[in-house]
């Protein structure tokens, strides 16, 4: 086909299929997934998300199981969200051998329920004395932290998490304001520290925290006795009771983040499989209905054993048997998807192959070759991409199907594979919905875009079935 | 010289200014513009043309059927008495179609529903229709049980199933079991049977081979005599025609060019309308020795009037006169008689002689 | 003529059965039997924990005896294209042999039972869902095609697409999530409460129909659009057809054209289409069975693969397949019944 009758062919096709609105949608949807998948190293709030998701060290410093930030529109009391704050002021004071180092980060409190921590980080060379104090808006001070730390020659992150670490710092805090007979309910094991930090000191405030709000200071000093030692680029974490766009899991990873970088394994997985079995089942197709004859008898009896194979437990019996890696897997599902078109496409040749033009070809003494490629196959491209289109949420789904049963690549991270780790983490039972719909939302987005697009070729195709 | 003679009590069709356009998106495309003409009891008209004038158009018309998105925008079809263009299609059903006037079906291969049997199909077209006119037996009282109903309708079923030559057997049959001959002899007994005052019969015989044509053909002759029909015969095979009618009216464009008595187009005179002599002078004669095969030069007219061409009492299909896509006689570019007249304006149906009317700025005096 | 189709198309499916079989066998073959050898160790194992009073190489040599017996009860040490064999044979007579892992719920580890006992269970369901299914399908799609490309068209179909790529299983979820937890109104799963109230009494059946309600819901909520969508097609193109223009021109009035004429000649590819869904909803259940933990098929299959309990695996999957294969065989025999023109057959 010559370029110019593919861009006649090409424009004429776009004309009809602009018409179809929602064919249109389907495209622009699928634009969007190719932009996240080219933005995704911008997009990812974690970059290393790919890499780290199973990473639990990547993801300490982060809630477990946190309802996403903008549930806090729907409720008057308002949640802690997670931040991190960078800024803060320095104060260095020299006192001959010694030096004090400061480190100030303003905390303006606006919150109704406290976060659920304070994680403080900073990187750590020698042997530095560490004391962390939070300054109250009300002049209260609280030392949650007291002691040195050896990170010896090479610099070592330090890290204090107030929640672990301070809980009898606070409790004595605590016990303060509680009258006596109050305290026998309260287990110092058990109460809230940093809803204690953030509360008012009054009554109740380890039983149930009254949210202080205001100007908070937390105070890094670092004492350096020797010449090594340093504490240098400190950084605060604070996880909150709300967290990120779409919350976190019960091993604190961040699910937008996880939901954004599925999107490229499901287009890959999706198109792949779609492009190749219906290659695959085109080319078969073609060939059976024009070598007609025995040959043609024969493949459709291997045919109609691999249709007969009832898909969903072969696949798990080979995927427990084989490696499940994310090529094997599309494999697998080649092997048994191709059959899809093979039917109408032989139907399709065997009607061509009655044209006469065919047969002026062979008499012509055009190869088999030449005939089947150049003459009936360009007839079912389109065809071929309507079913593509459609084929691609089948492979998305089964790829998520075979992650939930434990059988996918766990080296990827996929929607069903965050939907798996959502059902053995009790998500369903716990009612922890930002885990479960974000991620099967997106795997039906996904199956919707292609739906309006194949759809849409299909109606083309068949203009017998158009109302307009 | 009189326009075309209506109102006479010999007919049983008139068909007057009939326009069916096919609205698409482009515009509209006019199958059938302004057609008229008239039938009369017990005679074959023949509607002859090259593809795409109109003439199954017209057919389809005449049943007040036409194919989506095709719709009758002006003229009168008066059927026994009746103006059936303003009728609702179930009145149209439960009176008109079938028992008024039926049709035989191009292309009999697949007006069958192919899961019931000719007895199921035929059967059920007679319960429909009650209003059974002169057969005793069939009674029309809806308090005769079922059965007895079905005897007679049995009994009917068998007699126009002999009269178009197939045993009762054919009553326990599916359509797919009959050879194609077979099928077109059930449908014109199923036209047949209700004994409506017109038949239209749209291309009977083209899918069938030269020998079941012809056999059909004389069954049409058989049954127009004995039982007295009035058929419209649509065709474009010019020497079936030829065999069958009794007046023959040429269609071309969407329009009439010529109506004229077998003896008249087909006799030693020959017709008067260009077109009309070109058609008949391409059709190649066993007996004469031909050099070389004369056709017509040039191609049909398009009949898609664009949008923006036409005027606003076009959009409600109204009556009022319009400016149409082309210009003039619809023959003019491929006539090589043509005058000035004939590219500027359209000629009307003239009668020329007795039973003789032609559409052609020459042909009048 | 029919009854030589239909043999024809029996025996076809039978064969087809006899090779997957063995292609099973041999698959099975390649990994698990790996499992097999290491729950005879175990098992060998646990038996020497028991002995007492022998010496090391006393106990070495029995335990080495022990394993051959087991090898031999196995049919392990027989070379590897006699054990495909064997296995296939078994499985062709529907001898599956006995469970070590799995008992049914009378307490039998014979395969057979335990399977058996799993199908109805997955019919009920699932029988269900289509049947409904259909019925719901058809009747909106017939709506749709009497008024084509209107309102209701368009908006359905556009439901159709969006949750076209939709799982089952994920909708499954959320129901229960939302309806068994959130709001407590249905179980989360299960065919029967715990304890199951006593059999073959009213409050039985009644909680079992409780039991059915989520997972046949969910069902329907994502497939009886898709059926919709195709009965519209199938109408839509049907009344295409010129024997429609030819009954409508004979007068019939609309109703009859629609459900008579035109419903009657699309009835073959609808039903078919209809009785398919159901035939692989039978084999691509698994994890939709497991989401409500119901006790079919489905979930039986997983929790075979998960405990490698290969007797169990093959049977079911035998089973699984043998009812798939019949049931694409009884299509065809149901569609080649309905359109006559495969079942009379050929020109008078």
């Amino acid at each position: 086909m010559k370029l110019t009758d593919m861009k006649d062919s090409f424009s004429e096709f776009w004309s009809e299929f602009s018409k179809e609105k929602t064919g249109v949608v389907g495209l622009v949807l699928f634009f969007l997934f190719i932009l996240i998948v080219i933005f995704e190293p911008i997009l990812l709030p974690f970059e290393d998300a790919n890499d780290r998701w199973r990473d639990i060290t990547y993801w300490a410093d982060n809630s477990k199981s946190a309802p996403p930030a903008w549930t806090n529109w729907f409720s008057s009391e308002k949640k802690a969200t997670t931040e991190r704050y960078y800024e803060y002021t320095t104060n260095e004071q020299d006192l001959g051998g010694m030096t004090v180092m400061e480190y100030t980060f303003d905390y303006d409190y606006q919150f109704d329920d406290a976060p659920n921590d304070i994680i403080i980080h900073a990187d750590a060379t020698g042997a530095p004395l560490i004391i962390i104090k939070v300054v109250r808006p009300d002049g209260e001070e609280v030392e949650v932290y007291n002691g040195s730390f050896s990170a010896g020659e090479t610099t070592k992150d330090f890290r204090l998490s107030v929640d672990n670490n301070s809980r009898s710092i606070l409790y004595n805090f605590g016990v303060q304001y509680e009258n006596r007979d109050s305290l026998k309910d309260v287990k110092a094991g058990l109460i809230k520290t940093t809803n204690t930090l953030f509360a008012k000191a009054e009554e109740g405030i380890l039983r149930d925290p009254q949210a202080l709000k205001g100007d908070y200071q937390i105070v890094i000093q670092s004492i350096y006795m020797g010449d090594d030692d340093k504490l240098e680029n400190p950084y605060i974490v604070m996880p909150g009771k709300v967290s990120g766009v779409l919350g976190t899991d019960s091993s604190k990873r961040d699910i937008w983040t996880g939901v954004l970088a599925g999107v490229k394994w499901a287009l890959l997985i999706g198109i792949l499989t779609a492009v190749v079995s219906v290659f695959v089942g085109v080319i078969y197709g073609v060939i059976s209905a024009y070598l007609g004859g025995w040959r043609d008898a024969l493949m459709q009896r291997i045919f109609e054993v691999f249709v007969s194979v009832p898909l969903l437990p072969v696949l798990i019996v080979m995927s427990a048997i084989f490696e499940p890696s994310i090529w094997t897997m599309v494999g697998m599902m080649v092997l048994f998807f191709w059959t899809g078109s093979v039917k109408t496409v032989r139907s399709m040749a065997l009607q061509i192959k009655e044209e006469t033009y065919i047969e002026a070809s062979k008499a012509l003494g055009a190869s088999n070759f030449r005939i089947i490629f150049k003459h009936m196959v360009p007839l079912l491209i389109p065809y071929s991409f309507s079913s593509m289109a459609l084929f691609i949420p089948r492979a998305v789904v089964y790829e998520a199907t075979i992650s939930l049963l434990g059988l996918g690549d766990a080296k990827i991270v996929t929607w069903g594979q965050i939907l798996s780790d959502a059902l053995s983490g009790g998500a369903v039972m716990n009612g922890l919905w930002w885990w479960v719909v974000p991620p099967g939302l997106m795997i039906a987005f996904m199956g919707m875009a292609f739906a309006f697009i194949g759809f849409s070729l299909d109606k083309i195709l068949h203009p017998k079935l158009r109302t307009r | 010289m009189d326009k075309i003679k209506m109102k006479d009590d010999r007919n049983v069709l008139e068909v007057e200014n009939l326009k069916l356009y096919y609205k698409v998106s482009a515009g509209l495309v006019k199958a059938v513009d302004d057609v008229t003409f008239f039938l009369r009891k017990g005679e074959t008209l023949g509607l002859v043309g090259e593809s795409g004038c109109g003439k199954t158009t017209t057919g389809t018309a005449l049943m007040h059927m036409p194919t989506p998105p095709g719709y009758i925008a002006g003229g009168k079809i008066i059927l026994d008495g009746e103006d059936i263009v303003p009728l609702q299609e179930k009145e149209l059903r439960k009176r008109i179609r079938w028992e008024k006037i039926s049709m035989v079906f191009q292309g009999a291969m697949n007006c069958l529903t192919p899961v019931y049997t000719i007895g199921k199909l035929m059967s059920e077209t007679l319960h429909e229709h009650d209003a059974l006119k002169g057969i005793p037996k069939f009674s029309t009282n809806p308090k005769t049980s079922t059965r007895k109903k079905n005897a007679s309708a049995r009994e009917l079923m068998i007699k126009y199933l002999n009269y178009v030559g197939l045993s009762e057997d054919v009553l326990r049959r599916y359509p797919h079991e009959l050879s194609g001959g077979m099928k077109q002899r059930v449908v014109i007994a199923m036209a047949l049977f209700l004994e409506p005052k017109v038949i239209v019969c749209d291309e009977p015989t083209t899918a069938l081979d030269v020998v079941v044509q012809a056999q059909i053909i004389n069954l049409l002759k058989e049954l127009k005599e004995k039982l007295d029909l009035s058929f419209i015969f649509i065709t474009h095979d010019l020497a079936t025609e030829a065999e069958v009618s009794d007046r023959i009216q040429i269609m071309y464009g969407g329009r009439v060019m010529e109506i004229g008595t077998n003896q008249q187009i087909y006799g030693k005179q020959g017709p008067m309308h260009p077109y009309t002599q070109r058609l008949l002078q391409a059709t190649p004669r066993l007996h004469e020795e031909v050099e070389e095969l004369a056709f017509i030069p040039g191609t049909p007219p398009d009949l898609l009037v664009p949008w923006e061409s036409m005027e606003p009492p076009e959009f409600s299909g109204s009556k009022t006169p319009h400016k149409s896509g082309l210009k003039g006689c619809k023959f003019h570019d491929r006539c090589d008689v043509c005058m000035e007249k004939c590219r500027t304006e359209e000629p009307d149906l003239i009668e020329i002689e007795a039973d003789h009317y032609v559409a052609c700025w020459r042909c009048r005096g | 003529m029919y009854w030589k189709y239909a043999l024809k198309r029996l025996l076809n499916a039978a064969i087809i059965y006899i090779i997957l079989i063995f292609i099973f066998s041999a698959l099975f073959n390649v990994q698990m039997e790996q499992t097999v050898y290491a729950q005879i160790d175990e098992l060998v194992k646990q038996e020497t924990m028991q002995l007492k009073d022998m010496r090391p190489d006393e106990i070495r040599n029995w335990s080495i005896q022990r394993k051959a017996h087991y090898y031999s009860r196995y049919n392990l040490n027989k070379p590897v294209a006699e054990r495909i064999m064997l296995r296939a044979l078994n499985a062709l007579t529907f001898d599956y042999g006995t469970s070590s892992l799995i008992k049914s719920s009378s307490g039998s580890r014979d395969v057979r039972i335990i399977v058996m006992e799993a199908i109805p269970r997955t019919l009920l369901l699932f029988l269900t869902a289509t049947i409904l299914d259909i019925l719901l399908g058809f009747w909106l799609g017939i709506k749709k095609a009497q008024k084509p490309g209107k309102a209701l068209d368009k908006s359905t179909s556009v439901i159709t697409m969006v949750v076209y790529g939709m799982p089952s299983w994920w909708l499954g979820m959320l129901m229960i999530m939302v309806f068994a937890y959130i709001f407590k109104i249905f179980p989360s799963g299960g065919l029967h409460a715990t304890p199951p109230p006593p059999a073959g009494t009213w409050s039985y059946f009644v909680d079992a129909l409780y039991h059915l309600i989520l997972p046949v819901i969910t069902l329907l909520v994502i497939g009886f659009w898709g059926r919709a969508f195709l009965t519209r097609n199938i109408v839509l193109s049907t009344l295409q057809e010129d024997y429609i223009m030819s009954a409508r021109a004979r007068g019939i009035p609309e109703r009859k054209v629609l459900y008579g004429h035109a419903l009657r000649s699309a009835a073959p590819p609808i039903v078919t289409m209809g009785l398919l869904a159901l035939i692989v909803s039978f084999s691509g259940n698994i994890l939709y069975e497991g989401i409500f933990s119901w006790p079919g098929m489905g979930n039986l299959y997983w929790v075979a693969v998960q405990q490698n309990d290969i007797p169990v695996l093959m049977g079911n999957l035998s089973l699984t397949t043998g009812l798939y294969i019949i049931g694409l065989a009884i299509l065809d025999l149901i569609y080649g019944f309905l359109d006559p023109r495969i079942k009379v057959g050929g020109k008078g």
